[in-house]
């Protein structure tokens, strides 16, 4: 497997119950970021995609249950994946939360459009990423 | 432009009246001196004889003088000299006809008599017959008194016979001359307007070449004007120069469809749900009387231009539509910039969030980690770093907004926002600056809030931005405060604290502080993007001249307005004022 496939960190394994997470960001500290995150938030990360290419085969080939997308991203864009996974009956499941420097209006309402459930503009605070993926995680509604 | 019809002498008194050669004849002393002449020939030749010597030579000196008379006065128009002439000479023929007895004399009779039978009066008639009788008396001692009778009858008839042909001729000759005249007049009238039509066409000409003069000038702007169908007719310098195609190779025989992408016709008609080709090129001009828009031209060598186009139709000179005119602004670079200005703005969103995403998060991990707790020393430097990178990020957030602003993409998000609310937030984001600077803020707001219809997030920007200005002008021991109240706004644009007839409701939010104050000579520049006073560069105030600027944008956006009294050394007042929903 690609090394920037693993999840950093280097986490023993996934906790019982743990919901499985994707992470994509072509920024790799970002990207680390966002992991660490997640398991603030009790999620395991399954896959840890530096473009949008391996990310969405990463979401078809692993199926998790939650995928942490960049927007502006090399090869496909966050926005792409989004559609891609929503076309298919195999993937249309995966909850999706974008992440995107931008963060106007007409931004956020092409990702929520796209099939995102939630966008998180950046800079974003790792306490409100930990809210949002535990949100999404319990299948709650998110602001 | 001449006639050359008109182009022939005119009488003395202006008309073109004239006499023919014959009536000159007549009328002048050429017959009776040509008469006198050929009977004084035939005297001296003996051809006619003579009876008494003396009374011929009167005759003849008579003839003589009255012809000399005659061909001295004949220009004279005198009336009593147009009988008296012709009656002299009927006294000299007496005197011949008595000096020779010959009736071959009287046939000099011809001659006076034709001349007062042409009088225009009874009275040269009369002189006539009379001279005539008593020119017929004379020999009456020789001939019969019956042939005097005779000889009188038929100068008499025939004398009548020709007054009434000379009255008939005079009638047809004032008649003529009426004619004439009217003639006169009606080609001074066709010259009148041949020289308003000849100046009238030399304005018109004049008018268009200043026309053509001008469309020529133009070579940095393409001027194409078509028929209906799209033929092009007008094709400018500036079209030459912009399509890379000379003019005679398009006018009359190109359409102007030719330097279109078909394509993108064919997406216009689809979006208007109007016709393609032509149709949708000019669909909106006619709806509207004129129509700007980019439109891509396809120049000679094949490349595309991006063009700004403003349609309109053309009339011709009775006012009924002619074509279409199409004035093009060549903005294939300007476009080109702005979408590399777009680009910049997006570069800097990724560029700059992305990394402070980072620092931010990091620092966020490091100072809440509880496993790992730090000093108060480690706090105090990560907190200096955590301020810092805040600040970066509300200098990008500006930028952004500004260019946002700028490109026309500034939208508001609007809802109802308290105001009360958005001041009492912006005071506690501001009380710990407020307080390590030694300022003193106070909030008067309306217990029970004042809703406004707006952004709750711009709204807080603009107000945050006062306030924290307010707090970075005020010097130590100075004082802020943030008074909201309601107003009304009347036609005339002045704001009051009462009610009146007409007024709109208004929400004023003011924040007056005791600073430094702004100079006078640049209160006027205080929303212009990057500016900062000189007290603020003197005073090494910090901040790059946005926060006023994306106030007053923000402000203008939800209908309001900005305004500030300042006197320097005594402080400032920025005064917003937001309409209030009815």
């Amino acid at each position: 497997m690609d090394p920037a496939l693993h999840s950093p960190g280097g986490s023993a394994g996934p906790a019982p119950g743990a919901i499985r997470v994707l992470v994509a960001d072509d920024e790799d500290d970002i990207r680390a970021l966002v992991c660490l995150a997640v398991r603030k938030a009790g999620g395991h990360v399954v896959v840890a995609a530096p473009n949008g290419t391996t990310a969405l085969a990463a979401a078809r080939a692993q199926l998790p249950d939650l995928a942490v997308l960049d927007v502006s991203m090399p090869g496909a864009t966050g926005l792409e994946i989004c559609t891609a996974l929503r076309a298919t009956p195999a993937t249309a499941g995966i909850r999706i939360l974008l992440l995107s420097a931008g963060a106007s209006p007409d931004e956020v309402t092409r990702g929520l459009a796209a099939g995102a459930d939630a966008y998180l503009p950046k800079p974003f605070t790792v306490a409100g990423l930990v809210r949002q993926v535990r949100a999404l995680a319990a299948g709650e509604p998110v602001a | 432009m001449s006639l050359a019809v008109l182009d022939r002498p005119q009488a003395a008194d202006g008309s073109w009246t004239r006499r023919s050669p014959v009536a000159g004849v007549l009328h002048g002393p050429l017959l009776c001196t040509v008469l006198f002449t050929g009977a004084a020939l035939l005297l001296l030749t003996g051809s006619i004889p003579v009876a008494d010597r003396d009374l011929v030579l009167a005759g003849l000196a008579a003839a003589s003088a009255a012809t000399g008379v005659a061909w001295a006065a004949r220009r004279s128009r005198s009336v009593a000299g147009s009988v008296a002439v012709p009656a002299a000479q009927l006294g000299a023929v007496a005197l011949l006809h008595a000096g020779t007895g010959s009736a071959t004399t009287l046939l000099l009779l011809v001659g006076p008599l034709w001349a007062l039978a042409m009088q225009p009066d009874r009275r040269g008639l009369l002189v006539g017959v009379l001279g005539s009788a008593a020119v017929l008396s004379v020999p009456a001692v020789t001939d019969p008194p019956g042939a005097l009778l005779l000889g009188t009858l038929v100068v008499a008839a025939g004398g009548s016979a020709v007054h009434g042909t000379a009255r008939r001729l005079a009638a047809r000759s004032r008649e003529i001359g009426q004619l004439e005249r009217e003639q006169a007049a009606l080609l001074a009238q066709v010259q009148s307007r041949a020289d308003e039509l000849d100046t009238a066409s030399r304005i018109l000409a004049a008018r268009a070449q200043t026309m053509t003069s001008v469309i020529d000038a133009v070579t940095e702007q393409s001027i194409i004007g078509t028929d209906r169908d799209g033929t092009i007719r007008v094709w400018n310098p500036g079209a030459e120069k912009m399509l890379g195609v000379p003019r005679p190779d398009v006018v009359r025989t190109r359409s102007i469809l030719d330097f279109h992408l078909p394509e993108e016709l064919d997406a216009a008609a689809a979006d208007r749900a109007c016709g393609t080709g032509l149709e949708a090129l000019v669909h909106a001009a006619r709806e509207h009387g004129s129509d700007v828009r980019d439109w891509t031209y396809v120049a000679a060598d094949g490349s595309h231009r991006t063009v700004s186009v403003a349609i309109t139709p053309r009339s011709d000179d009775r006012g009924a539509h002619a074509g279409w005119n199409f004035v093009g602004t060549d903005m294939t670079e300007a476009r080109a910039t702005e979408r590399m200005k777009d680009q910049f703005v997006s570069l800097i969103s990724h560029e700059l969030r992305t990394p402070l995403s980072s620092i931010l998060g990091y620092l966020e991990l490091v100072m809440d980690d509880e496993d790992q707790p730090l000093t108060d020393e480690q706090r105090q430097y990560l907190a200096t770093v955590e301020r810092n990178a805040q600040r970066l990020l509300r200098l990008v957030g500006d930028l952004l907004f500004t260019a946002q602003v700028e490109s026309g993409r500034f939208t508001l998000q609007p809802a109802d926002v308290d105001l009360a609310g958005v001041v009492r937030a912006a005071e506690e984001t501001a009380r710990v600056a407020a307080a390590a600077a030694g300022v003193q803020i106070v909030v008067d707001v309306p217990d029970d809030g004042l809703v406004v219809a707006g952004d709750a997030v711009r709204l807080g920007q603009a107000c945050d931005n006062l306030v924290s200005n307010a707090v970075k002008f005020t010097p130590a021991g100075g004082r802020i405060d943030l008074v909201l109240r309601r107003g009304w706004r009347t036609p005339e644009g002045e704001v009051v604290d009462h009610r009146v007839p007409e007024a709109a409701p208004v929400a004023l939010l003011s924040v007056a502080d005791t600073g430094m104050g702004i100079p006078a000579g640049e209160q006027g520049q205080m929303f212009t993007r990057f500016f900062r006073t000189s007290n603020a560069q003197r005073n090494a105030v910090p901040g790059v001249g946005l926060g006023l600027t994306i106030t007053k944008a923000i402000t203008t956006a939800h209908g309001g307005t900005l305004d500030l009294e300042s006197t320097e050394g005594v402080g400032t007042t920025f005064t917003m004022t937001l309409p209030v929903p009815g």
